[in-house]
């Protein structure tokens, strides 16, 4: 919560006053070690003597009172936090029990320090259990009846559309396919802020972003609408080269088949398409497995158009490293051109359609020595291993020739809700056709001023060209307008008008927008948008109603892709590539495999309406062959995922799936610390402060006799300086429980030779070996966990980063959400009907 | 791909650079060739910067004597025909690119991110990547006030197909070398058909009918949004219109330059094809993308241009001169002499590309002489010894007539370890963009002119 450090502060900082020598936190400069020792001492004493009265306070019974909690706080707290030694620049002492909402945001660092059990720290006097929890208990419930009384949700800026919203918002607006075009690929990458590109603060707007946005809406309405002009282009859909093609590639080719490739096209016209193929070569650029011939078929949303034969026209040549040209000339030249000629020109109408790419798989196999998947794919792809099979490298389609009309495109069958009869009612026709689409792309009730902007634009573009070319323009006047762009939220104006810095109920439309964004990414649908304008959002129970429609709808997909994506880094794994000498048996394939299973996984969560607590428990999970492999699972077959029950103790749940493990490591090695922070951040909300500068990188040292140490033995360095350790103490255990997972997820018991050591423990003391026990220690503290889904759901759904005086609407999500045991469904509803979400601070004078 | 119908007209001389004749004549920057009319030395007019990954063989690139007399050397003989209008300098280093305590590797990510910049990039995977601003952004600032786009940069190489990066550096630093800020790093285009789209629209051709209605399509259509935009920011709370405020900025912004383009518009273009897609071989793809440049220049599109010929850490192949190796991994020879050979087979095929280019530049006509003379043309790498990953004794040619500021035909020898950088502060210099010190710049270079 909140920017401040100290309030991350890793609780074990804390110099222990009047010992001195022990360790001190590495960022404070002490300046006056001595004074700070007979301060020290001082406070012993007063603390001693606060522990006298406090002793009579408790015998006479437990009733809560606030001077009896000022009693705790001078004998537990007021020690280290006064207003003389300023520990971790927290003073108490000065505070006003009495009035807690005066100084709120210190109180809900308090409370946290308390839930997490963190304060006092180990080795200092602490109450029974019994007061403890009723003080904390009386911090919150006092916090939250004065945000009940004077509530604070906070102000969200003006809020751009992100790329993935943008993109999400023309889909649905205009049913423009994602095939067709790279929406995302057009415009720049987004910032983001609090761990989320969705953060209103951080989305500007740059002139290149503005030139983007142009250019876009310009290919997008053309795109839409189907533009007749359009000329030939070409597009080359690469099968990335360390894709394995040993099996069949996926559900949309044939049963049957074996590699290729499978792409969804954009034909933007009816019109003759040209198709090429080129296979893949090795490093001397000579096509792979061309010792036999094969076959190639080529399917147009599953009608084969076209089947090649390739391959096997000089079965009397062995396959070698490399030719020369002076005496093999001719073979070589086969080798380099053998697919020349794989093109092929056919009719197709516009839309999207299936193209698909593959070899059928041969029904007998030639005798010989049989042999195994290559699995080391540097060796086979870069010099061709005999017997390899040939493989698809790209596929090029080329097109409209020929060209007989815009057809009927999804897109087009949206838009275009009229067709004007003659000259005299295309003015009608066209605002039939533009008001809807300004009214969702708007996500208003559209005006008349709206109206004649566009066709103003229409106009214009009309006397240049025929209806549609105006069409297209004034949809590409809408998609830069501003209140397409930009989510604004309106103080009331007068008479409804609300005092400076009061909150106030957003209206709601403004409450349909925020709710179509948190779950969908995108605009809200025609059904949102009418009750919105009807009024009706304002009725709890339609509210929960529309929220819980909307998270059964497919388009909540968005929290997969958006939300978990962020939060548990999965966009991450597209970037990793773990060391091929160290790691060979690595792929793009495998990496696929990684982050659909995540991603199939978190869906599972949600469309299940499990526990949040099942995302570390949970006892299934979804695998195809190549990732069953990868976690010796046995007896999976087959490119697909389907779901497994996943018996292994240590696999279940989140910390065993290789996408988490693999972006938290390195490309050559596991690294703990990393895994260690990535827990202590994303599942228990506690992330250590960032490391002091010039951290030299961990010196790889050799033990004895050159036998080289664990990883656990090298980070040993990062305990014997003690300025390390503080920190490091509690991160590293964590990471080590993981440690016979390696760098890439698969299970392992030695590490160098070594056996791996996966004991941990928290630092005051809890033992845990091994990911079981340490899923188990974890789901001890389950608060701790779902208050930091919350936060980060709250910190997605509002666009901005969550505040002290949030706290409140946090802790009643959870409170609502404990009966159910937290599922996903009473978080995300929760949310829905928060002050936060519902709410908005008016502007200050 | 590239078809050009007709012959190339006369061009009009660049306007507005009037300011730059108000600034004090510099020492050194004195033109050899200055006419008598002159009375201050016209500014360098294009920036163009060719850049060499993974090192170069230096035995064969650094010519033997020093001086006009100097002897074309087997790398540089493509560039015989220019060597009146080329500097080779010698003995210039880039002393932030070495490594410091703790940094075992990123030496190629270090040259990349050095080479314009002179500062020693931050050692991280993550996203609070730093490095510095680079000296085309630099140039690109001032003179992009002129031109449609303010630079423009080209790369060979996708990032993607190309594998790991160092370990412990992110791949930002070696995908570009183009930095506008510390924190941003310019994307570099590598498509054909995306350089044409951002030079010409995303009309096919460059018929200027075409191109003149999108032009005012486009400018009705900002004109429209920005009366509505006006409006919005009216009902909005302070903290509200900032935002409001930035966009209507933004597109003031590409206004201006669809202004430019719209006065530029009646210019007649050679008239070409737009490209369909990435050519197969380095050949056709680095002559399309110079023929491209050259059309920038050419139209005053833009007038600052970075061109990666290939990327640091690059494992290209050149099958179709009989190297299927990765370029990378011949770099580090280990003295083995086939491999040697090689290396210098791609730094001459390199350098054949190079001439291209320059071919090209002195053939087509620029207000009273070529675009090659009003241009300042850096052609170099980051790294000499590719083997042991040297960032000193670094190749480097300073090539075009530089508006008269520049007299070639000379190997200039600096000190050992000169700060590269103290070239750049040069070059900004001739550009009238003058700065106190960029990266670890200890001063100018001399020599230059004289």
């Amino acid at each position: 919560m909140g920017t401040d450090h100290n309030c991350r502060r890793c609780p074990f900082l804390i110099p222990l006053p009047g010992v001195a020598g022990l360790k001190l936190r590495w960022r404070q400069r002490e300046v006056y070690p001595r004074l700070r020792t007979i301060l020290g001492w001082i406070g012993i004493a007063l603390a001693g003597v606060g522990y006298l009265q406090a002793a009579n306070q408790e015998l006479s019974g437990p009733a809560p009172h606030a001077s009896s909690y000022r009693a705790v706080l001078n004998r537990y707290c007021f020690t280290c936090h006064n207003e003389n030694l300023k520990t971790a620049g927290l003073v108490l002492d000065k505070l006003n029990v009495e009035n807690l909402s005066a100084d709120a945001p210190v109180w809900e660092k308090v409370i946290r320090k308390l839930r997490a059990g963190a304060m006092p720290p180990a080795g200092m006097p602490r109450p029974d259990k019994a007061t403890y929890d009723s003080f904390a208990t009386y911090l919150e419930t006092t916090l939250d009846r004065a945000a009940a009384a004077k509530p604070n949700p906070g102000r969200p800026a003006v809020h751009r559309l992100n790329r993935a919203e943008y993109a999400n918002a023309i889909h649905d607006l205009l049913a423009v396919d994602a095939n067709a075009i790279d929406i995302p690929s057009l415009l720049p990458t987004d910032d983001s802020g609090y761990g989320f590109d969705n953060n209103g603060d951080v989305l500007t707007v740059s002139p290149m972003l503005m030139e983007g946005y142009l250019s876009a809406s310009r290919k997008i309405s053309r795109l839409a609408i189907g533009d007749r002009g359009a000329r030939p282009v070409f597009e080359t859909y690469e099968v990335p080269r360390f894709v394995m093609q040993e099996d069949r590639m996926s559900e949309d080719l044939p049963l049957g088949s074996r590699g290729g490739i499978a792409v969804r096209h954009h034909f933007p016209l009816d019109a003759e398409y040209v198709l090429r193929i080129r296979l893949q070569r090795n490093a001397r650029t000579y096509i792979l497995g061309l010792e036999r011939p094969h076959q190639l078929d080529v399917r147009l949303d599953g009608e084969r158009i076209k089947v090649f034969t390739v391959g096997g026209e000089r079965s009397d040549k062995p396959s070698a490293e490399r030719y020369s040209s002076f005496d093999q000339g001719d073979y070589e030249h086969y080798l380099m051109t053998a697919d020349a000629n794989l093109e092929v020109r056919f009719a197709a109408k516009a839309g999207t359609r299936l193209v698909g790419v593959t070899f059928p798989t041969a029904t007998s196999e030639p005798e010989g020595v049989f042999q195994p998947p290559v699995m080391d794919y540097a060796y086979a792809r870069d010099y061709g291993h005999p017997d390899m099979e040939p493989a698809v490298g790209s596929v090029t389609i080329g097109g409209p020739y020929d060209a007989r009309g815009a057809g009927e495109t999804l897109s087009r069958r949206k838009i275009l809700v009229c067709s004007p009869t003659g000259a005299r009612d295309e003015e009608t026709c066209a605002k039939r056709i533009l008001s809807p689409l300004a009214r969702r792309a708007y996500r208003r009730p559209v005006t008349e001023r709206d109206i004649q902007d566009l066709l103003n634009l229409y106009k214009s573009a009309r006397s240049e060209g025929d209806f549609e070319e105006g069409i297209q323009a004034a949809l590409q006047r809408i998609l830069v307008d501003p209140e397409f762009l930009f989510r604004i939220e309106r103080d009331p104006a007068p008479p409804r008008g609300t005092a400076p810095g009061a909150a106030y109920r957003i209206s709601d439309l403004e409450l349909a927008s925020r709710l179509s964004f948190f779950l969908w990414s995108s605009i809200p649908d025609d059904q949102l948008l009418d009750l919105a304008e009807r009024g009706k959002l304002k009725n709890p129970a339609v509210l929960e109603e529309q929220a819980r429609r909307m998270l059964a709808d497919p388009r909540s997909k968005a929290l997969v892709s958006n939300f978990a994506g962020q939060w548990l880094y999965l966009r991450n794994v597209q970037k990793v590539w773990p060391n091929p000498d160290v790691f060979p048996y690595f792929d793009a394939s495998l990496r696929e495999a990684f982050q659909q299973e995540t991603e199939l996984f978190f869906e599972s969560m949600l469309r299940e309406n499990r526990s949040v607590l099942d995302l570390l428990s949970a006892d299934h999970t979804f695998v195809n062959e190549r990732l069953a492999r990868h976690y010796q699972i046995p007896n999976i077959y087959g490119n697909h995922f389907r779901r497994v029950t996943v018996s292994d103790e240590n696999r279940k749940g989140l910390l065993g799936q290789a996408s988490i493990l693999t972006v938290t490591s390195y490309a050559t090695r596991t690294a703990p610390t990393i895994r260690g922070r990535w827990l202590l951040e994303n599942i228990l909300g506690t992330p250590p402060p960032p490391p002091p500068p010039n951290v030299p990188s961990l010196d790889v040292k050799k033990g004895e006799g050159g036998i080289p140490l664990t990883m656990r033995q090298q980070m040993e360095q990062h305990r014997a300086n003690p300025a390390c350790a503080s920190c490091h103490k509690v991160m590293d255990p964590l990471g080590f429980a993981l440690e016979n997972f390696d760098a890439t997820g698969k299970w392992r018991t030695t590490d160098g030779g070594n056996p791996i050591d996966a004991s941990g423990a928290t630092p005051d003391g809890i033992q845990f070996q091994g990911p079981a026990e340490l899923r188990k220690l974890l789901l001890t503290h389950p608060d701790q966990f779902v208050t930091t889904v919350t936060e980060k759901l709250l910190t997605y759904a509002l666009g901005r980063g969550v505040e002290y005086s949030d706290a409140p609407a946090v802790r009643g999500i959870l409170r609502e959400a404990a009966a159910g045991n937290y599922r996903w469904s009473a978080l995300l509803v929760g949310i829905v009907k928060s002050t936060p979400f519902q709410m908005r601070r008016s502007r200050e004078p | 791909m590239m078809i050009f119908k007709k012959a190339m007209p006369r061009r009009t001389f660049l306007r507005g650079l009037g300011t730059a004749l108000a600034l004090p004549l510099l020492d050194g920057m004195v033109p050899a060739f200055a006419r008598a009319a002159d009375t201050a030395a016209k500014p360098a007019g294009r920036l163009s910067i060719v850049y060499l990954p993974n090192g170069i063989m230096m035995d064969k690139w650094t010519p033997a004597t020093e001086g006009a007399g100097f002897q074309m050397t087997p790398i540089l003989e493509p560039l015989a025909p220019f060597r009146d209008r080329l500097l080779v300098l010698s003995g210039l280093a880039h002393n932030s690119g070495r490594a410091l305590q703790g940094e075992n590797t990123g030496d190629h990510a270090r040259a990349g991110a050095t080479y314009l910049s002179g500062v020693h990039p931050r050692k991280t995977e993550g996203a609070d990547t730093q490095a510095g601003i680079s000296m085309d952004q630099i140039v690109a600032k001032e003179l992009g006030k002129h031109t449609q786009l303010a630079s423009l940069e080209l790369c060979l190489d996708t990032p993607e197909l190309l594998g790991q990066c160092e370990a412990g550096y992110t791949c930002a630093y070696m995908n570009t070398i183009c930095w506008r800020t510390p924190t941003t790093p310019m994307p570099m285009e590598d498509r054909p058909r995306a350089v044409f789209e951002r030079l010409f629209g995303d009309s096919d051709s460059t018929d200027p009918a075409v191109r003149l209605r999108r032009i005012k399509r486009d400018r009705s259509i900002l004109d429209s949004v920005t009366a509505k935009a006006a409006r919005l920011r009216g009902s909005l709370g302070p903290s509200d219109q900032a935002k409001l405020t930035e966009y209507l900025d933004a597109i003031r912004d590409v206004e201006r330059r669809i202004q430019t383009a719209e006065e530029q518009s009646s210019r007649e273009l050679p008239t070409l094809e737009r490209p369909a897609g990435v050519p197969a071989t380095f050949t056709e793809h680095a002559k399309l993308m110079f023929d491209l440049q050259v059309l920038a220049y050419q139209c005053d599109l833009t007038r600052v241009i970075t061109f990666m010929l290939g990327r640091e850490f690059g494992g290209r192949t050149y099958r179709e001169i009989g190297i299927p190796d990765g370029h990378h991994s011949l770099t580090h020879h280990q003295y083995k002499q086939d491999k040697i050979d090689k290396v210098i087979q791609i730094n001459i095929y390199h350098a054949k590309h190079f001439a291209y280019f320059l071919e090209k530049l002195r053939s087509t006509p620029d207000g009273d002489g070529s675009l090659l003379d009003h241009m300042v043309i850096l052609y170099g790498g980051s790294l000499s010894d590719g083997n042991s990953h040297l960032h000193d004794n670094l190749p480097i040619l300073l090539v075009g007539g530089g508006a008269g500021q520049i007299k070639g035909g000379r190997h200039i020898r600096y000190p050992k370890d000169t700060p590269m950088p103290n070239l750049l502060l040069t070059m900004l210099d001739m550009f009238r963009v003058p700065m106190e010190s960029l990266g670890d710049s200890t001063g100018k270079l001399d020599l230059l002119s004289v």
